[in-house]
C-alpha cells in the first residue's frame, strides 16, 4: 500500500495566526501545531511569552505537564 | 340543573323583559398566536478575503490571490443570535492532496449580524501555489463556506 503521507508537502509550522470578531468571544481555540510550546502560543496570541502560565491553567484538563503538548491538541486561549 | 346555573339563564330574560339591553360580548376570535419568535441561530453569511482589515474587521480591498509575504485575512460575516463555535481551516492544496496549513475556532456569542476575522502569516514566505480556506459553524462536518485562493 502506497504511503499517504506525502513528504513534499511545505513546511507550515512557522504560520502565526490569529483571530477576532465585532461579537463577543468566549474563547478562541489553538490547535497544537509540530514545534509548538506554550510560550511561543503566548508570545503569538498576548505577545508575551511568559502569559504561558494562562493558557497553562485554563487547559489543565489536558495538559499534565506544560512542557509536553502535542500537535493536534486543541487548547482553548482564554480572553480578557 | 343546580339553582346557580338556573339563575344564570333566567337573569338575562329577566333584563330583556325590563328594557333593558346588555351590551353583546364580542364575536369570539381565535386564540392569538404567540408573538415572541426564536431568534435564528447564527449563520454564515459571507466570507471575504484580502489583505487588510479595517477597524469593523471587513477586508478593505477582496483579493483571490495573494503574494509569499502577505498576511491572509478572512472576514467571516455572520448573521443570527446565540453562542456559535466559528472554525477556520487554511490549507495548501498541490495535485488532489492538501496539507493544513493553520486551523483557529472562535467560540462567539452573537446578539445580531457580527463580523470575525482570522488571519495567517507566515514570516519564511508562503509558498506559491493553490490554497484554500474553509469556514465551519459548530461541529458541523461539511464547511458553511469554502474560498479558494492562491499564492503568485
Amino acid at each position: 500500500m502506497a504511503d499517504e503521507k506525502d513528504d513534499d508537502m511545505p513546511d507550515f509550522s512557522d504560520v502565526q495566526s490569529g483571530a477576532s470578531s465585532t461579537a463577543p468571544v468566549a474563547a478562541e481555540i489553538y490547535v497544537v501545531k509540530s514545534g509548538d510550546s506554550l510560550s511561543k502560543i503566548a508570545k503569538q496570541t498576548y505577545g508575551d511569552a511568559k502569559l504561558w502560565k494562562r493558557i497553562f491553567e485554563a487547559n489543565k484538563d489536558v495538559i499534565k505537564d506544560p512542557d509536553k503538548i502535542f500537535p493536534g491538541q486543541k487548547l482553548k486561549l482564554p480572553r480578557n | 340543573m343546580n339553582k346557580r346555573a338556573l339563575v344564570s339563564l333566567l337573569l338575562p330574560l329577566a333584563a330583556l323583559a325590563c328594557g333593558r339591553s346588555e351590551p353583546s360580548p364580542p364575536p369570539p376570535t381565535a386564540a392569538a398566536a404567540p408573538t415572541t419568535t426564536l431568534p435564528r441561530p447564527v449563520f454564515v453569511a459571507s466570507v471575504t478575503l484580502g489583505k487588510e482589515l479595517g477597524p469593523d474587521k471587513k477586508v478593505l480591498a477582496p483579493v483571490d490571490s495573494f503574494g509569499p509575504k502577505d498576511t491572509l485575512y478572512a472576514s467571516v460575516e455572520t448573521g443570527g443570535a446565540g453562542k456559535a463555535k466559528l472554525r477556520a481551516l487554511w490549507s495548501f492544496v498541490r495535485g488532489g492532496k492538501t496539507a493544513k496549513v493553520d486551523e483557529k475556532t472562535l467560540e462567539i456569542d452573537a446578539n445580531g449580524p457580527a463580523v470575525n476575522e482570522f488571519h495567517v502569516a507566515k514570516p519564511s514566505g508562503w509558498p506559491k501555489g493553490e490554497y484554500k480556506l474553509e469556514v465551519f459553524l459548530d461541529d458541523a462536518p461539511q464547511p458553511a463556506a469554502t474560498k479558494s485562493f492562491n499564492v503568485a
